[in-house]
């Protein structure tokens, strides 16, 4: 008798969905951290600059900006699987 | 000897007329920045006519097979170009809008377009895959139609099928006024250069046209539509409709994808040659501190009048609205599921991460550079535009270059009403004709009808664009947003949630929508109570029940209402995963049966 089983690409896909909410989130906190912190209400005065960028901008964009791609390289090409899709109509 | 000596001094001579002659161009260049000349229409030309080619390609790479399929989903063998270049980048407002608000407000913009660093990872991550193995598995080529399969219910496809043909109707008649107005503007000898996407009257065009008797000759000089505006509205209609019809749903991913590597190469050279003009990129934001107040340097944002444009509140809206609007517009839904397989999926989330690198990071540097070299623009939809004239006036080519940058927003709005004409006459023709009115319509049928809905479309656009009311302008807003309000939490529960009852789906779409539209209509009431004149009592009692106006935001007649500073989508998100879920909790369960066919796969043991 055949077993039940959930869909392969289901599976993967809700893990992959999961992963990819959660580098969201990392990234949504970090950044929206960083520049609550730094970018707002400062002393004009104390800005310094990193690479030309005003500091809180390279440090909570630029740089996790940078990050993402890097990470979502090694998500599509590490960690995502490739999955069959059905013909069309079945 | 002396035949020489006067063929040296004859060619001094030609020598310095010449360099009088280059300096007379650069002094009339210079002098005359607002008029782009020749070099724009020519562009603009050159973008009609690849566009147009490309449609005929199109054409040819779906003959022989068949055709609703080929047409409107282009037999799924989209590749990881294709689909990462087009599948999330809106519309022509990226470009035009997104630099103007860079310009008034300073770095903090970068932090309101933020979350792209991860849009292009979720727009393919989350529900990329199960939704092209679930349009596949339903042999489905629109999304009303997805969704009417999994829940076996037309009821479902027909809401979202009315709701996504209405959005997308109200985003897309902007966007005919928007390349409408461009084509005017392009015409050599017209002056103004404002790419923006709702043409808005100068302050003093405005108080122009309020002294209505200051004649009737000067009252039709300032009116800001004029005869350019039909010519430019006929052809530009003429244009998209034209290849569309021609080519379907490749044409319009093809032009989509040329006018994609037209804009990279544009914002690449931009900010090569602005950013060093201005001394490098430290010295133009001290520059533009200088120039204008720290404030540019910080949150929430340069303002000169008064209002905060990015607060706190706002800044976490926009993580979520980027996101949750974006992978679920019904346009890049369709482009997912035209992918050829789930390895061009893996592909395109690298590809678009990079592209969005070199273009979001890029132009805001531009336009911070900009205010070194522009530094009071009265109109800041201007600040593109005349910085591409402004760089590339010394560089040989460098009245093409202009053009062609100039023109690729054009080439952005071309695409996107090709995408909308074809995602709204993809809905007219499967989920309303072939649905409901003609279920046996043979092909050639279905293939006239098709053509008649575009021809239809592109009709009315040409007509509710002849003299656009001024309330359009928040039925664009609301669709735009409002798509992402009504389809973010109902996708998700097709996609991975067994439980999820037809019921259950109309009840995210309808609730999410709807609370969306209450929030937004609160604000305008908002709004409208806070210009009437004083002493009215109805005003009044609407403000104290209402609050006064936050002072947050893009300022305009038809800002929404923020409960607690937070932007009403992502209020709307919550409601609509709560009456979505609870809907689907308390109504008789999906047959088991109907739901494995979805979910399951039988494994022999």
């Amino acid at each position: 008798m055949p077993d039940i089983q959930e869909l392969p690409l289901l599976k993967s896909a809700k893990r992959e969905a999961m992963v990819a909410l959660g580098i969201w989130l990392a990234a949504t906190i970090y950044s929206l951290g960083y520049c609550f912190k730094y970018g707002y209400g400062r002393d004009p005065e104390s800005l310094t600059y990193v690479l030309g960028f005003p500091d809180w901008v390279f440090w909570g964009l630029v740089m996790p900006w940078g990050a993402c791609t890097v990470v979502a390289s090694v998500f599509a090409f590490c960690f995502m699987k490739d999955e069959e899709l059905p013909q069309s109509g079945q | 000897m002396k035949s020489c000596l006067k063929a040296v001094n004859n060619f001094q001579e030609f020598c310095f007329f010449l360099q009088r002659k280059a300096t007379d161009q650069l002094m009339l260049a210079a002098t005359d920045i607002s008029n782009p000349g020749y070099s724009v229409l020519f562009a603009l030309l050159l973008f009609i006519g690849a566009s147009v080619w490309l449609g005929t390609l199109a054409q040819k790479a779906m003959e022989k097979k068949e055709f609703l399929k080929g047409f409107f989903l282009g037999n799924r063998g989209l590749g990881a170009w294709a689909l990462a270049l087009t599948a999330t980048v809106q519309s022509g407002g990226t470009f035009m809008g997104f630099p103007a608000f860079v310009y008034s407000h300073g770095w903090i913009v970068l932090l309101w377009i933020g979350s792209y660093m991860v849009v292009p990872l979720l727009s393919f991550a989350v529900v990329g895959k199960r939704l092209a193995q679930l349009s596949r598995m339903t042999d489905s080529f629109t999304v009303p139609d997805l969704l009417r399969e999994r829940f076996a219910d037309p009821r479902v496809g027909l809401v979202s099928s009315i709701m996504i043909i209405t959005f997308m109707s109200f985003t897309m008649f902007a966007q005919f006024k928007a390349g409408a107005t461009i084509m005017k503007h392009a015409w050599p000898g017209s002056g103004v250069l404002a790419l923006s996407e709702d043409y808005e009257p100068t302050a003093a065009e405005k108080a122009e046209s309020k002294n209505g008797s200051a004649g009737a000759a000067a009252k039709s000089a300032s009116k800001p539509i004029d005869r350019k505006y039909y010519v430019g509205l006929v052809v530009f209609t003429v244009t998209v409709v034209g290849y569309t019809l021609i080519g379907g749903f490749l044409a319009s991913v093809w032009t989509d994808l040329f006018q994609s590597v037209m804009m990279v190469i544009g914002v690449t050279i931009l900010v090569c040659l602005a950013v060093p003009m201005a001394g490098g990129l430290e010295q133009a934001t001290k520059t533009a501190i200088a120039n204008t107040s720290p404030d540019i340097a910080f949150g929430p944002g340069y303002s000169t009048i008064g209002r905060e444009f990015l607060t706190p509140g706002l800044a976490l809206s926009m993580f979520f609205i980027w996101i949750f609007g974006g992978f679920v517009s019904p346009a890049s839904m369709v482009r997912v599921m035209a992918a050829e397989s789930t390895e061009v999926m893996r592909k395109s989330i690298c590809l678009l991460s990079c592209y969005n690198c070199l273009i979001y990071i890029p132009l805001v540097m531009t336009c911070i550079a900009a205010r070194t070299m522009l530094p009071h623009l009265d109109k800041p939809d201007e600040v593109i535009p005349r910085m591409s004239m402004l760089v590339t006036e010394g560089l040989p080519f460098g009245p093409f270059i202009s053009g062609l940058i100039l023109a690729a927003p054009f080439g952005a709005i071309m695409a996107s009403v090709s995408c909308f004409i074809l995602v709204i006459s993809s809905g007219l023709v499967q989920d309303i004709y072939v649905r409901f009115l003609h279920p046996t319509a043979t092909e050639t049928q279905v293939r006239r009808a098709t053509n008649v809905s575009m021809v239809s479309v592109g009709l009315i656009a040409v007509i509710a664009n002849l003299d656009p009311p001024q309330y359009l302008q928040a039925l664009v807003v609301l669709s735009a947003s409002g798509g992402g309000a009504a389809f973010t939490i109902p996708i998700l529960m097709a996609c991975y949630w067994r439980r999820t009852t037809a019921a259950g789906m109309l009840a995210g779409m309808l609730v999410g929508f709807c609370f969306y539209f209450g929030l937004s209509a609160a604000g305008w009431i908002q709004n409208w109570a806070a210009a009437a004149p004083e002493g009215s009592a109805l005003a009044q009692s609407v403000i104290n029940f209402l609050g006064p106006d936050p002072k947050i935001g893009v300022p305009g007649l038809f800002r929404p209402y923020y409960i607690f500073g937070i932007d009403p989508m992502v209020w709307s998100l919550v409601v609509s995963a709560i009456a979505g879920v609870c809907t689907s909790l308390v109504t008789k369960p999906p047959s088991e049966e109907h739901v494995s066919r979805f979910f399951d796969v039988a494994v022999a043991k």
